[in-house]
């Protein structure tokens, strides 16, 4: 009985440090502050520096694909 | 005095602070910090709605959306995603903040009932993102794999239902709602670069920036490779039809263009575009080799009506009481969502979670906005960039923005007794589409605004003013002009659609604080909401 008693009192202790540590993100915006001045920066950051194609230099070949004509 | 201020303090802390300055108010502009708008802590809404909003929002929709992306295709699909394109990473990690922004100051079930319909299009948006990254050959090594077999790309303003003789064999993804459309509502700084991009090869600034955005994210081959053909549409207007110009060419996909004719409310017109969809019909089944299903087309539609027959009851409740708990936002961007898109099973668990809020504010005669002083309709484009304007113009002023014109568009059943019923309705369902019926789509749907002011008891106008569609700037005179005749109170919210450089939050905030202080000699409700500095926010 008693160790079924630990178990449950050690159980509600670590859901209620986790349910605490959870409501101090959410409470003082520790999600947001995180997303606005690490995240964001650091994806952006590798947005700008991304390789990307020269999309001017396709070629716009507009009869590449078959008419489509089912007025007929 | 101690004694007062104790009890006091008791109170806020139970019920939240009161809404107005006279109470001894909540003053939400002091929550944020200055120029980042992030919150110095979020806002105390009394014991039960914090909690609420910690669990059932927060904490609720930070688990499901890590569930959608494990159950739609899974987090490598969605990290490799949010690797290879700017508009995933930039935007959706903050969307907790897009629900803050949309939600500020909202309490019980005004808070809940608009909630809902934010995790509805959360949900939408990743459903859509993980399919294209699923089926996105570039994240594939170049395989076509059996997904991008299945997928139909299409313009954001071809609605969705066109595709419903396909479903369950072909999932159909619009090109520019993920990527540009919602981007926009969540962090307004990513279109920047895809604005930027455009006019960087030489385009002019002054078309609407929509049109530049969506051609910017193929300037700058931001598109995931997610389908075999593609559906474009000029959206009504001529800037639309370059930029499905520039969709072909870079896209370089087998294209039907499904147009949405300049003049309707013309039986022969009509006829048209009834002609267009049979044809987009048969251009699937050629480039799919998947018969078009009349079951599965009514099936669909069917569901649909549901929707729409829900939406009705939803106005009747704005329109006739005070019990409505669907804030202006939610209503509008819920709505616009989900007829463009089409039918999808999450608006029917999420409607069937606002009857029961709707029905209990009904039954027990809960005014979820107790401070309205002027029931507003929101008319023509709103910046999207700060679609959550009438949260804040509630929480300031009291004005309570009952309903918008997005979300009148598509004010319509479709039949489905036979195939020619079903199949013109749907083409009105078309005609009807975005920007058409009540921005460019003439004098006489623009100007339905009067009975609809009437319909939904509304006593002020909240006009936007789109300043790059050249479309509705023709339009402003007359507005000006039968707002005198009619001696009706109207503010102008100008903007420039996506783009939050033209005109900025602060000064649309500027405008009706004017008006509303220098015309109709109103004080504010929360003084603190006011002035304040968010120009660097999402």
């Amino acid at each position: 009985m008693n160790k079924i008693c630990k178990f449950f009192l050690k159980l509600f202790g670590i859901l209620f440090v986790v349910n605490a540590a959870l409501f101090a993100v959410f409470f003082f915006d520790l999600d947001g502050k995180l997303l606005f001045n690490v995240v964001e920066p650091f994806l952006k950051k590798h947005y700008d520096n991304m390789d990307r194609k020269d999309t001017l230099k396709a070629p716009y070949e507009i009869d590449k694909f078959p008419k489509y004509d089912f007025n007929s | 005095m101690a004694k007062k201020s104790v009890s006091k303090a008791l109170r806020d802390f139970w019920y939240g602070k009161p809404h107005t300055a006279e109470e001894g108010g909540r003053r939400l502009g002091e929550l944020h910090e200055d120029k980042t708008h992030l919150y110095k802590h979020r806002e105390w809404r009394g014991v039960a709605d914090t909690m609420y909003y910690f669990y059932n929002i927060w904490l609720y929709n930070y688990i499901f959306m890590v569930k959608d992306i494990m159950v739609m295709h899974g987090p490598i699909t969605f990290a490799k995603g949010l690797w290879r394109y700017r508009w995933v990473g930039q935007t959706y990690l903050p969307v907790l903040h897009w629900f803050d922004r949309g939600l500020e100051g909202m309490r019980g079930e005004a808070m809940k009932a608009s909630a809902w319909h934010y995790r509805a299009m959360v949900s939408t948006t990743i459903r859509q993102f993980q399919r294209m990254f699923a089926a996105d050959t570039r994240l594939h090594g170049g395989k076509q794999n059996e997904l991008y077999k299945h997928t139909i790309a299409h313009n954001e303003t071809v609605w969705g239902g066109v595709f419903y003789p396909w479903d369950g064999e072909i999932t159909n993804v619009p090109l520019e709602m993920i990527p540009y459309f919602v981007t926009c509502h969540v962090n307004s700084h990513t279109v920047l670069n895809y604005i930027d991009a455009v006019q960087s090869i030489g385009l002019p600034g002054d078309p609407c920036p929509m049109c530049q955005a969506e051609s910017g994210i193929f300037v700058l081959d931001d598109v995931p490779d997610y389908a075999p053909a593609v559906i474009t549409c000029n959206e009504a207007c001529d800037a639309s039809v370059s930029t499905s110009t520039l969709q072909d060419w870079f896209f370089d996909k087998p294209l039907f263009s499904l147009p949405m004719p300049m003049l309707f409310d013309d039986p022969l017109v009509k006829k048209y575009v009834m002609r267009e969809i049979e044809e987009l019909w048969k251009f699937v089944e050629q480039q799919y080799g998947i018969p078009f299903s009349w079951e599965k087309l009514t099936k669909k539609l069917e569901l649909q009506n549901e929707l729409q027959r829900f939406e009705w009851e939803k106005w009747e409740v704005a329109a006739k009481s005070d019990y409505y708990p669907i804030n202006g936002v939610a209503q509008a961007l819920y709505r616009i969502y989900q007829t463009q898109y089409g039918d999808w099973e999450i608006w029917h668990v999420t409607d069937k979670k606002v009857r029961k809020i709707l029905e209990k504010c009904v039954s027990k005669k809960i005014n979820s906005f107790p401070q309205t002083r002027h029931r507003v309709i929101a008319w023509s484009c709103a910046p999207l960039y700060y679609s959550n304007w009438c949260t804040w113009a509630y929480n300031c002023w009291g004005l309570n923005v009952i309903i918008n014109m997005d979300s009148l568009m598509f004010d319509m059943e479709i039949r489905t007794d036979s195939y020619e019923h079903t199949l013109e309705d749907m083409a009105q369902y078309h005609m009807w589409a975005p920007m058409r019926r009540m921005a460019v789509g003439g004098m006489h749907h623009m100007f339905e605004l009067w009975d609809y002011m009437k319909r939904f008891n509304c006593d002020m106008v909240a006009m936007y003013d789109q300043l790059q569609c050249k479309g509705v700037q023709g339009l402003h005179g007359l507005f000006e002009d039968e707002f005198r005749k009619r001696d009706i109170k109207a503010f102008w919210i100008p903007h420039a659609l996506p783009d939050s450089r033209t005109v900025s939050r602060a000064e649309i905030r500027r405008l009706i604080n004017d008006y509303m202080s220098t015309v109709m000699h109103e004080e504010p409700l929360d003084p603190s909401l006011l002035d304040f500095d968010d120009s660097m926010t999402w």
